[in-house]
């Protein structure tokens, strides 16, 4: 019965309902939301949350944040364009801007890991650095910063547009990257060991974990997600842009927080980080569907980061309680028989 | 002459004054304009918003939280001081309710912060996206112009040829500096920022603190927006957003520590200084500007890489000394234990 309990109340399945809750929901603000057809091809709008987010999770499991990841995506974007415009395949330029957000990432790993400064400021300051970098690559290729880089071939154009089994792309990237870093945290020792520097970095030190190792790999990972993000947005809208991630720092915070990932490390689940983008996500969505601007969404997305926190911090112990209270008589009414 | 140097950089007040002259002296070198009493008029004028946002950020870092929500509630207090100026209200009204917007949200901030226990950055960050919404609806995504021109004026009033923004600025910091390192409820901050559990036990008002501090840091968004509004003479629909992370920035380039309980105004507001300096420096060296963010972003980097390692070094070699010294003690036993025995014998 505990067991079952417990699954019951697992943050994750909460989520899951409250997605269904929400898609309801919209359904009845705006008749014909709730169209199979639209849901799916609405993933193209916010698949970039989650393929940030999910790479992010490992992060902050760890107890750091990487606030330069909207920066990240900006210069995956301008380093396609420019390479494409320059003439290269646009399929080794991708590969070669995923190489350079990871060797972002590996800055902010190596910063973070070998210097007392906190993942914040280091961030902080990268955040400055890339959103720079990528600029400076804009401004130097004469690619005005705010039209930005047009005319990919189509094939590109389909990574995030196109359809393969009747699915949109995005969405089976999304599966690929879900399952893949998945694994990675849940089935094997290096994710394991993430964990253990989250939740005690002393404790996993003297036993003998390169915890340093180990933080500087999540920031690479966190800076390659940012990279397949900001590649899957350039396919998305056909056009490279420095200043794409900007705004999305805040919707991949709150889905990986909201996913149930401890803020101060230790705890947390890809597969939680995946749903909860797919809630801010269709938030955002639905909000905008229903008429409300763009930009007015962000007070549901703040609103919602704040709660989920709340509702973290409130103990759960609580509601078994009441389950159990009803449950102890019984039983031993039936052992006394 | 070498311990004095280290006791310079020691003290971050000293350290941040002497890389800025540093700073001005290099760029001075390539452009003489840049070292005129004008130019740094004009840079000191530019850098207030940002160095009276910085104060308020100190309160909220010394108690060991980060408030990122600094840059909406600018955004929506100067939407609310352009709106009432605009429909012709009392200065003094104005100023109040500005004020009381800032307030208020720095309350909210607070609660949730330290009764319950939502995660600073968590907090703050979404109250960013619910006020920057809010100020969105307020607005209706409108640009506000034709602020009254007697407001514009205030900020080409000049006193003793320094314009009125700057002596704000000057007054606010010599106030928080007052308040911080004489007061007895000012030194709860530094307090409750280096040991929230000891200050709770020894008694101090934890929470209210905190709640104060953020408090303070809101009001100090709604002065600063005030400012904005004086200076700009509109407000954008897009204003302050983004600042949020210059401030923090800023206070830790001027020593304020994220960890809480070290730092001080003076240093956060240098800080905040120095950061438009290098941001401005650009134009005068003939670089593009879009190299700004660059820069600046790869400076504090290096500064507060340089100085993480700096304190480091100074640690262990105060550990050696330590060391040396405790070795002393115990040889200098040994030979009286010597020297016992060899009595006794």
């Amino acid at each position: 019965m505990k067991s079952k309990l417990k699954r019951l109340l697992k943050w994750e399945l909460f989520l899951f309902v409250f997605l269904i809750g929400e898609l309801l929901f919209f359904s009845m603000l705006t008749p014909g939301f709730l169209n199979l057809q639209n849901l799916l091809f609405s993933m193209n709008d916010f698949a970039y949350i989650g393929l940030a987010a999910i790479p992010m999770t490992f992060v902050i499991i760890t107890g750091g944040i990487d606030v330069s990841v909207g920066s990240i995506m900006g210069l995956a974007s301008i380093t396609i364009g420019v390479l494409w415009m320059g003439g290269l395949n646009v399929w080794i330029a991708l590969i070669i801007a995923l190489f350079i957000c990871a060797l972002a990432g590996l800055l902010n790993g190596l910063i973070v890991a070998f210097t007392d400064v906190q993942p914040l400021v280091v961030t902080l300051g990268t955040m400055f650095l890339f959103a720079g970098i990528a600029l400076v690559i804009s401004g130097g290729s004469s690619a005005t910063g705010y039209e930005g880089i047009s005319g990919f071939p189509n094939s590109f154009v389909q990574i995030a547009n196109g359809i393969t089994f009747g699915l949109p792309n995005s969405m089976w990237l999304m599966l690929f990257i879900l399952l893949f870093f998945g694994g990675l945290l849940h089935l094997t020792k290096y994710g394991r060991n993430v964990y253990l520097v989250g939740i005690n970095s002393k404790a996993a030190k003297y036993s003998g974990i390169a915890t340093k190792w180990i933080v500087l790999s999540t920031y690479i990972l966190a800076g390659l997600g940012g990279g397949i993000s900001g590649a899957i947005l350039t396919s998305y809208f056909s056009s490279a842009r420095s200043d794409l991630g900007t705004q999305a720092i805040l919707p991949v915070i709150t889905a990986v927080v909201l996913g149930g990932t401890s803020i101060l490390g230790g705890r947390g689940t890809v597969l939680g980080t995946a749903i909860a983008s797919i809630v801010v996500g269709m938030m955002n969505y639905g909000l905008q569907l229903s008429g409300m601007p763009s930009e007015q969404t962000t007070i549901v997305v703040g609103v919602m980061l704040i709660v989920a926190v709340l509702m973290r911090q409130i103990d759960l112990s609580y509601v078994k309680k009441l389950f159990y209270k009803k449950k102890v008589p019984r039983t031993k009414m039936v052992i006394k028989i | 002459m070498k311990s004095l140097l280290t006791k310079a950089i020691q003290v971050r007040e000293l350290s941040i004054i002497l890389l800025m002259v540093i700073y001005f002296l290099f760029v001075g070198s390539i452009n003489s304009e840049f070292t005129s009493a004008d130019t740094i008029v004009l840079l000191l004028n530019g850098s207030i918003i940002l160095l009276i946002l910085a104060i308020g950020q100190s309160f909220v870092l010394l108690t060991s939280n980060i408030d990122v929500s600094v840059g909406s509630i600018m955004g929506l207090s100067a939407a609310v001081c352009g709106t009432l100026l605009t429909s012709g209200a009392n200065l003094g009204f104005v100023i109040c309710i500005v004020i009381c917007v800032g307030a208020g949200i720095g309350l909210i901030n607070g609660i949730g912060v330290s009764y319950l226990k939502v995660p600073a950055i968590i907090m703050t960050l979404g109250m960013l996206g619910v006020v920057r919404g809010i100020m969105l609806l307020y607005t209706k995504g409108m640009w506000i112009e034709d602020i009254p021109n007697y407001y514009k004026k205030f900020a080409r009033l000049e006193v003793w040829s320094i314009p009125l923004p700057i002596w704000i600025g000057a007054l606010l910091i010599f106030i928080s500096y007052l308040f911080l390192s004489k007061t007895k409820f000012g030194r709860y901050f530094y307090a409750v920022g280096d040991n929230a559990d000891g200050a709770e036990l020894v008694g101090l008002p934890v929470n209210i603190v905190k709640v104060l501090a953020y408090i303070l840091s809101g009001i100090s968004a709604s002065i600063a927006s005030l400012i904005y509004v004086m200076n700009i003479g509109f407000v954008t629909n897009q204003t302050g957003s983004g600042i949020e992370l210059q401030v923090i920035a800023a206070a830790v380039l001027g020593g304020v520590s994220l960890s809480g309980g070290i730092g001080s105004v003076v240093g956060a507001g240098l800080g905040a200084i120095f950061f438009t300096v290098i941001n401005s420096s650009l134009v005068y060296m003939k670089m593009p500007a879009y190299w700004n963010s660059a820069i600046s972003g790869l400076l504090l980097l290096l500064i507060v890489v340089g100085d993480s390692q700096f304190q480091k070094r100074l640690k262990r070699g105060a550990h050696k000394n330590l060391k040396k010294l405790s070795q002393k003690k115990i040889t200098l036993e040994e030979s009286e234990h010597e020297k016992q025995t060899k009595a006794l014998t």
